[in-house]
């Protein structure tokens, strides 16, 4: 018996050491390629706002492609970096007491640049009663407040609406993003939250995604033991709800 | 006209940077290892900080903890400005005195610059 515990223990201990040299790797790799990605990028911006000279437009239409497809790769890496924290099993989630109305207050302010960008109205609908704390991982719950929130924001046309809405249903709190952008196909529910996927309305208006977001969203609710669903019509945008239990 | 002390190794990003803040009206004063940045600290005048993390020598959160050690640092903005964005690398930014952390390839340099501007209220 104690051999075999010995031997468990052997086990777990090389298993956190192959995870530590995994998440270093990423870490790593993610530093070195953000390098280069933002060379490009800026690099590429110099060229579309001119600053080295005018454009034809078929240049400034291979450039902006170019600019596009970095784009992609920058929100790839940062994607797989959220992933692969939020699919780190071995790594135990930092829960404590926190108050979701403040840090959605707070998550929605940061957002103001984006939404001016686009003309995007962005409202927080605030709950008449008051809230409980919840019992989760403050960094984490960020991550799927401002994944919804730029999900919103990033298939909304110009001048669309977002709005933002927290209540309590039971023993659960409930935060909806709504968006009055592209919608969500029929036939493409059923893979929103797939890893990789991306729906084809998204490709065909360019609209720069990793198809990693919602699929590390959804990880990181149902590490927290919520739900995460979704009601939405093609062409007039999208609801995201998720519930998160407060006990 | 506001002076900016921008360490950074990368000699490549480090001279898009100088060559953007120089056009936007900074003074601008560079390092390119932590042990130029520590030497680089203690120039006169410096308004603005953007600050590399992964440095030679000495790393970037040494040369912040010496900022703030620093009298006359003191309440001097630091932007952090990195390519790691690990929740330990912002959160130890924080504590050291960080004015705020940005993610490099997340911003293009227009961006940057706002940024600077508004800190410094321009």
């Amino acid at each position: 018996m104690e051999e075999e515990i010995k031997k468990l223990k052997e086990e777990c201990e090389k298993l956190k050491q192959t995870n530590e040299v995994k998440s270093d790797l990423i870490s790593i790799s993610a530093h070195q390629l953000r390098t280069s990605l933002s060379a490009l990028k800026w690099i590429l911006k110099m060229f579309l706002d001119e600053d080295l000279g005018k454009l034809t437009s078929e240049q400034n239409s291979f450039i902006r492609k170019a600019y596009n497809s970095n784009e992609r790769m920058n929100a790839l890496v940062n994607d797989l970096l959220t992933l692969s924290h939020a699919e780190d099993t071995s790594m135990s989630y930092k829960f404590e007491k926190i108050d979701l109305l403040y840090l959605i207050e707070q998550t929605v302010f940061d957002f103001s640049g984006e939404t001016n960008k686009k003309n995007i109205e962005l409202m927080f609908l605030k709950p008449d009663s008051p809230i409980l704390p919840i019992n989760c991982d403050k960094e984490m719950i960020i991550v799927v407040i401002q994944n919804l929130i730029e999900n919103a924001i990033k298939y909304s046309n110009e001048g669309g609406k977002v709005f933002i809405s927290l209540k309590q249903e039971e023993n659960n709190l409930i935060v909806s993003v709504r968006d009055t952008g592209i919608g969500i196909k029929e036939e493409d529910k059923e893979n929103i939250f797939k890893k990789f996927y991306r729906a084809p309305n998204a490709i065909e208006k360019e609209i720069i995604g990793s198809g990693l977001g919602l699929f590390a969203t959804k990880n990181i609710v149902e590490r927290h033991k919520g739900k995460i669903w979704f009601d939405s019509t093609e062409g007039k945008g999208a609801t995201f709800f998720v519930s998160l239990p407060i006990n | 006209m506001k002076r900016v002390l921008i360490i950074e190794d990368d000699s490549f990003l480090q001279s898009l940077e100088v060559n953007k803040l120089k056009k936007e009206g900074y003074d601008v004063l560079t390092a390119s290892t932590g042990k130029e940045g520590l030497q680089k600290i203690n120039e006169p005048g410096i308004d603005i900080i953007l600050l590399d993390l992964v440095l030679p020598n000495f790393d970037g959160f040494e040369i912040l903890e010496k900022i703030r050690a620093t009298e006359a640092l003191k309440k001097t903005p630091v932007i952090v400005f990195s390519n790691l964005s690990e929740e330990k690398d912002i959160k130890r930014s924080e504590e050291l005195g960080a004015t705020d952390f940005m993610v490099k390839s997340n911003f293009t340099l227009d961006e940057l610059v706002e940024h600077l501007n508004k800190i410094l209220g321009l």
